[in-house]
């Protein structure tokens, strides 16, 4: 499993792009999906989901890596069509029938397209919303970041500890693998269980050992860090240059342009 | 302290928070431009002492010390790491856990950035960093998709950013393969050449460290045992040994075989304890070649005796044997970006009871095709069968049976509260009955050594026991074929063959068939009776172990060597020594002393 947070170097415009440009990007993503929502807002959310897989296509991102994001929220998107199918209260229009629990306006055991319909939107927002982070981190670089940061006037550790998170993120990935492999090894097969079975058998053996290699691994990062000055009294040397080009306001001017369409479609429809 | 001392410690004694004594009135002084090499087994003090010059003890590791230590002119105990920093960078075994940056770029301006440093400086810094460790061209790329010997060159450049005057190298190749290390060790000889560097490196490889060591320590449990120059030190291979610290091969033949001072040949009993040998008149740059030349000079003198009957021919290979594990064109490519082709149409076959090692470069595929032998990866084209039978339609409880992997690293493989849990863990897995499961358990912890550790959680125990414990754990299984993976990574000279031993003694007592993955060529001179040798996901060489390592223009593509004595024994092949000798034991039975006299 790669991890999904991770720089790839390419030179395509949106590589190239102020990383302040993408922070707003991100920044109105968060606050477009933090509408109220209704079942009325797929198209706002389709909108703005077409948007962002248009910027991840523009900077020639794989596309199987947004069908990685796919897989890991495909159990939370059929557990929420599930729960929404039959517990949406304005649901009224059944599907399945498999018997009748009233609670409060709800018909537990009726699934009703409504509920099915509302559990789908709930699911494009989540997608909108995880697909802008991974655009960011994966397009802009650590120091850019950094650099960025420090113009929004976040402490310094603060935006290192964001940068240091990401790479620690791979990390994690690798000694997931290594564990469930030698787990294997020894005939217990996580990939073959079933959700609830991870939870109750699976997870335990696998987190404790993770747990304390973190722990482990954190002193180690510790020393590589503060044996390099972290930590020093001296203002940090902003390594990247940052400078705006036309073509930034353009794409800004872009992103807040669908930003209101979207907005004025949700609250105008 | 002289004036051109850069370090200096006296009489320093130190202790970790739980009393244990690290180091014992240490007393050392290093001159500027000096190369130290710390030499040790495993618990000797050597991190330690690279901690305590650092101040990584106090400032992240507690302690309590005695005594004075000075390093250009601060104590570090005193001074905040990012002062003592500026004096002295630190690098580690483990390149994984020194680089944090998302690019190489990034990763060699964090430290000067931390300090303020100007841009430009940075820059400049930078580029002769890349410079030096060659690692030019590479600065946009993810220091974690680089190879083990860029990383640790990655790391290393991330140090010498900072511009210190001293380097600390604590087992800097102990984790790479063979040309990882070769070309860290040449970042380092580029170093030394530079001149104007004080380095302190501890290392288990003293081969690599013969031509750059001005000064040599040598610790045990805390306490120097030598101390002085290289000639000095590698001369009291006896004393060497009782520090669990390995002689250099070359050096260790001239001691024992070789008489430098006009005497004559003394091969000393085993055990007992001789005079400096090679002290007197060792050279700079000792190869293959030298000693041997002096080898034939002390035959055709007399003094030494060539019988090349005393070590028989290896048996042959064992055709008979029923093939228990085989790979049929076997081709795994992994995705990507980019894709990566680790093996391409590979046939071997592996026939029951035989002893094979593999050797090959990182990324030569080894791990890919033992990963095939347990289904952990299964191929895009190709078979691997087992017994006969098709691993893809075999489950992997059913493939843990019959099969078993030792990984590199225990911590990885241990996912209990005690070590009986752990070896309990994979026979409920394959539902051996409760009642067998105990028996079962104190077997093979019996087997390992750690009976009496049965209730202890296992991240307790020592590394070298972690490493045991996952042994256990696989041969309580008990597996028609075991695979060991680097059996010998972060072990000493002391403990190197410790896992090996245990895989030994289970073929021997079960005919079960071992495969070794190893950069240790003395490992596979020891122990294997196949060679198999991998080079970009194809088998470069496969025979018995002493025709493999005949083949020595083939092995240079893979950056294999043959071991000392099997190179000695072809360079001394006109005088009878047989080719197959491949271990010193074996060559001092061929080659023996024609007087047996024991110079005091």
């Amino acid at each position: 499993m790669q991890p999904m947070f991770r720089y790839t170097h390419r030179d395509t415009p949106i590589h190239r792009l102020h990383p302040l440009v993408k922070m707003a990007y991100v920044a109105l993503t968060l606050v477009l999906v933090m509408y109220p929502i209704t079942p009325r807002d797929m198209p706002v959310l389709l909108t703005w989901l077409g948007f962002s897989a248009a910027l991840w296509a523009v900077a020639r991102i794989e596309l199987r890596r947004f069908a990685s994001l796919f897989k890991i929220l495909l159990g939370t998107f059929i557990f929420l069509i599930l729960i929404q199918g039959f517990t949406y209260r304005g649901g009224h229009t059944p599907l399945v029938v498999l018997g009748h629990l009233k609670l409060w306006e709800a018909d537990l055991g009726v699934m009703t397209r409504e509920g099915v319909w509302f559990g789908l939107v709930l699911c494009v927002r989540i997608l909108a919303a995880t697909s802008a982070l991974p655009l960011f981190v994966m397009t802009t670089r650590a120091s850019a970041i950094v650099t960025a940061m420090n113009r929004l006037r976040v402490p310094q550790t603060a935006s290192f500890m964001f940068v240091s998170a990401l790479s620690f993120t791979s990390l994690l990935f690798e000694m997931w693998n290594s564990i469930v492999e030698a787990q294997k090894l020894r005939a217990f097969d996580i990939d073959s269980m079933n959700v609830f079975q991870r939870a109750f058998k699976a997870y335990v053996p696998i987190i404790t050992p993770l747990i304390l290699l973190l722990f482990r691994k954190g002193n180690d990062f510790q020393i590589a860090m503060e044996t390099k000055g972290f930590g020093a009294p001296a203002k940090p040397t902003e390594i990247e240059t940052l400078t705006t080009r036309p073509a930034d306001y353009a794409w800004l001017a872009l992103i807040v342009g669908v930003f209101v369409l979207c907005t004025v479609i949700k609250f105008a429809g | 302290m002289a004036s051109d001392t850069i370090i200096s410690l006296e009489d320093v004694t130190f202790s970790y928070q739980e009393d244990v004594v690290a180091l014992r009135n240490l007393n050392l002084q290093v001159r500027r431009g000096e190369f130290v090499v710390v030499l040790g087994a495993n618990g000797a003090g050597k991190s330690t002492l690279c901690y305590l010059l650092s101040g990584i003890v106090p400032h992240i590791y507690g302690g309590r010390r005695r005594g004075n230590v000075s390093v250009a002119g601060l104590d570090p105990w005193d001074e905040p790491l990012y002062v003592t920093s500026q004096h002295l960078g630190v690098l580690m075994q483990d390149p994984e856990v020194q680089l944090f940056m998302p690019t190489l770029k990034a990763e060699l301006a964090f430290g000067p950035a931390n300090l303020g440093i100007s841009r430009e400086e940075i820059a400049r810094r930078t580029e002769a960093a890349l410079a030096l460790t060659r690692l030019q061209g590479l600065e946009e790329h993810n220091p974690r998709d680089l190879s083990g010997g860029q990383k640790q060159r990655a790391a290393l450049a991330a140090v010498l950013t900072m511009d210190p005057a001293i380097l600390v190298l604590d087992e800097p190749t102990s984790q790479l393969d063979p040309l990882g290390r070769w070309e860290v060790v040449e970042a380092i000889t580029r170093l030394k050449e530079k001149g104007d560097l004080t380095i302190v490196m501890t290392t288990h490889e003293t081969e690599e460290i013969l031509h750059l060591a001005d000064q040599v320590l040598v610790l045990d449990r805390g306490a120097t045992v030598l101390q002085g120059p290289p000639a000095q030190v590698f001369g009291r291979s006896d004393r060497l040994e009782q520090a669990g610290v390995k002689t250099p091969a070359l050096i260790q033949v001239r001691t024992d075989l070789l008489a430098k001072d006009g005497g004559a040949p003394t091969r000393r009993p085993e055990g007992e304890a001789g005079p400096d040998r090679a002290l007197a008149g060792l050279p700079r740059e000792l190869s293959v070649r030298s000693v041997a030349q002096e080898i034939r000079e002390e035959v055709r003198a007399g003094r030494l005796t060539v019988l090349p009957e005393a070590v028989p021919p290896p048996r042959p290979m064992r055709a008979d044997s029923p093939v228990i594990l085989e790979a049929r064109q076997v081709t795994v490519q992994y995705p990507g970006p980019p894709k990566v082709t680790a093996l391409r149409d590979v046939s071997l076959q592996v026939r029951q009871g035989e002893f094979v090692g593999i050797v090959g470069q990182n990324g030569s595929g080894k791990s890919t095709l033992v990963k095939c032998f347990v289904g952990l990866l299964r191929p895009q084209k190709g078979q691997v069968l087992i017994h006969g039978q098709d691993l893809r339609k075999m489950a992997v409880g059913a493939i843990a049976r019959r099969v078993g992997l030792v990984l590199q690293n225990p911590d990885y493989q241990l996912f209990t509260a005690s070590c009986a849990d752990e070896v309990r863990f994979g026979l409920r897995n394959v539902g051996v009955p409760p009642e067998e499961i105990e028996a079962r358990v104190q077997e093979a912890l019996q087997h390992v050594g750690l009976a009496e550790h049965a209730e202890l959680f296992p991240f307790r125990l020592s590394f070298g026991d972690r490493r045991k414990l996952a042994v256990a754990a696989t041969l309580a299984l008990q597996p028609e074929v075991l695979i060991m993976d680097e059996p010998t990574t972060a072990q000493d000279h002391r403990g190197r063959y410790q896992l090996v031993e245990l895989a030994r003694r289970f073929h021997e007592e079960r005919q079960t068939t071992v495969l070794v993955i190893t950069h240790d060529v003395d490992l596979i001179a020891r122990y294997a009776e196949r060679l198999i040798v991998l080079c970009e996901g194809q088998v470069l060489l496969d025979g018995p172990t002493a025709t493999v390592f005949g083949q020595v223009e083939t092995l240079r593509k893979s950056f294999v060597v043959p071991p000392v004595a099997a190179q000695l024994a072809r360079e001394l092949e006109s005088l009878g020594v047989p080719p197959h000798v491949m271990t010193l034991e074996d060559f001092y039975r061929v080659l023996r002393p024609a007087q047996r006299e024991v110079v005091a």
